[in-house]
């Protein structure tokens, strides 16, 4: 795959710095690829993996407004843990389809798809953090939520292949990256189980149930909160 | 020394399978071949294995990270010899080395895939609830998961024996015959060493062993058909 060659200085009225980076991810990902695997890369890459974890930070919060109070700060935290836990369960398997598509994917290169990845990730969920915000503050029912979260995630993990189809440079690897995009959709499902309660929590509660579960049964519960599974 | 020693396969396999197969093409270093991607193929099998295995603790652990390699050998050592004889009576003149290294390396294909989806196999398996009398929801969804991983990696493996074919063979018509007979009989095969050497996931009723006492009765397919998928059915309903 040919990679264009970066931008060496930021021109006049062009942002510098990780919006400079969070820039070329949006309008030529290629770039902040060539990016990542120059000398300075791992601080490009550490810059876009900060504003991430900053955005999904927020989008957190946002989320945690349903209920409010302390489950404000809650979902703040367990929000970036999703992601990340996501991520680093499913980079091995991304490696290796990738690899079998035929992309030269260097230790750079997959840290910059990484950290492309998480960037994109959190720009889109940063782009619906008003709407979100708005049905989440007007909303009672954790049911509604839960589908808006799950509609947010699902338009951010689209804008997200798109990227990755960019990044491995073969559209012979869509179809393999389709796979790996609802394999890492499915994942963190599971581990927003594992880390619940989220959005919601009873007086009392701890801040990390103990019981294990598979999300379906989760999202079952979320239903039944709501009182709809009695219809 | 380990890192070093998988580095090598795992970088033909995943980076050099064109380097591969036009050595294979020549019929050059054909055993050092097949040694490499045997290994490379247990190590990751293996891997995949003890997550498999690893819901009903640490027993089942370490009998299904032995039992997962030795599905895809005992199923290549079963189906070699027919594999060759159908290539020679179908006009692809392979030597039985060539057969074995092209067999060994849709193998190896599969398997470091299967093993990359290890750590999301873990997660699920631990994060499931504990393998009791009630959990038998849980046992199949699980038991989903990882036909759904091995079958998906599987078909990957696949794809690179068919481009290995197409590759190496006289002409695309014979790569098909030859592909397809070699594909059925591995899949027919394979399913039924699996379930000889069950249990893998580990069943909520029986203790663990390394083999049933009723190994050699039914199949796997029989056993989706008959036993999970009605049981799904019935708790959705």
């Amino acid at each position: 795959m040919h990679h264009q060659t970066p931008m060496a200085l930021p021109s006049p009225g062009r942002p510098a710095g990780t919006l400079a980076a969070l820039d070329d991810l949006l309008r030529q990902p290629t770039t902040l690829l060539a990016r990542t695997e120059a000398a300075d890369g791992l601080a490009v890459g550490g810059r876009i993996l900060g504003a991430s974890i900053l955005g999904w930070v927020v989008y957190g919060a946002v989320a945690g407004l349903f209920q409010g109070g302390g489950q404000t700060l809650v979902a703040a935290v367990k929000a970036p843990l999703i992601v990340l836990l996501t991520m680093l369960l499913c980079a091995p398997s991304f490696y290796v389809f990738g690899a079998l598509a035929g992309a030269d994917l260097s230790g750079r290169r997959m840290l910059g798809v990484m950290v492309g990845l998480s960037g994109m990730l959190a720009l889109l969920m940063l782009g619906l953090l008003p709407v979100a915000w708005l049905f989440t503050v007007s909303s009672s029912s954790l049911w509604f939520v839960v589908w808006l979260h799950l509609l947010v995630w699902a338009i951010a993990l689209v804008f997200a292949l798109r990227f990755l189809t960019v990044a491995i440079g073969s559209q012979r690897a869509r179809g393999a990256l389709v796979l790996w995009m609802l394999l890492f959709a499915v994942v963190s499902f599971q581990v927003t189980t594992y880390l619940r309660p989220v959005l919601a929590r009873e007086p009392g509660a701890p801040l990390v149930e103990s019981g294990k579960m598979f999300f379906l049964e989760h999202l079952g519960q979320a239903w039944k909160v709501d009182g709809k599974g009695d219809r | 020394v380990g890192s070093a020693l998988l580095a090598l396969p795992l970088g033909l396999v995943l980076h050099r399978r064109g380097d591969l197969l036009a050595e294979v093409a020549q019929g050059e270093h054909l055993r050092r071949h097949w040694a490499t991607l045997t290994l490379l193929m247990t190590v990751a099998a293996a891997l995949y294995g003890a997550v498999l295995g690893s819901w009903h603790g640490g027993l089942l652990t370490l009998y299904v990270a032995l039992k997962m390699p030795l599905v895809l050998i005992l199923t290549s050592a079963l189906t070699l010899v027919f594999n060759w004889l159908v290539a020679v009576l179908l006009g692809f003149p392979l030597r039985f080395g060539q057969v074995a290294v092209l067999t060994f390396m849709a193998l190896s294909v599969g398997s470091v895939l299967l093993a990359s989806l290890a750590p999301i196999a873990w997660f699920f398996t631990f994060t499931s609830p504990e393998p009791t009398a009630a959990a038998r929801t849980t046992h199949n969804l699980l038991y989903l998961m990882h036909t759904g991983f091995v079958a998906a990696c599987g078909l990957a493996g696949n794809v690179s024996l068919w481009s290995a074919l197409r590759r190496v063979a006289p002409s695309p018509a014979t790569a098909r015959r030859v592909y397809f007979l070699w594909v059925v009989t591995y899949a027919l095969v394979g399913g039924e060493v699996a379930w000889a050497l069950r249990p893998f996931v580990g069943s909520v009723y029986y203790p663990v062993v390394f083999l049933r006492d009723d190994a050699l009765d039914g199949n796997v397919y029989e056993f989706i058909v008959v036993g999970i998928l009605p049981h799904l059915w019935s708790r959705l309903q």
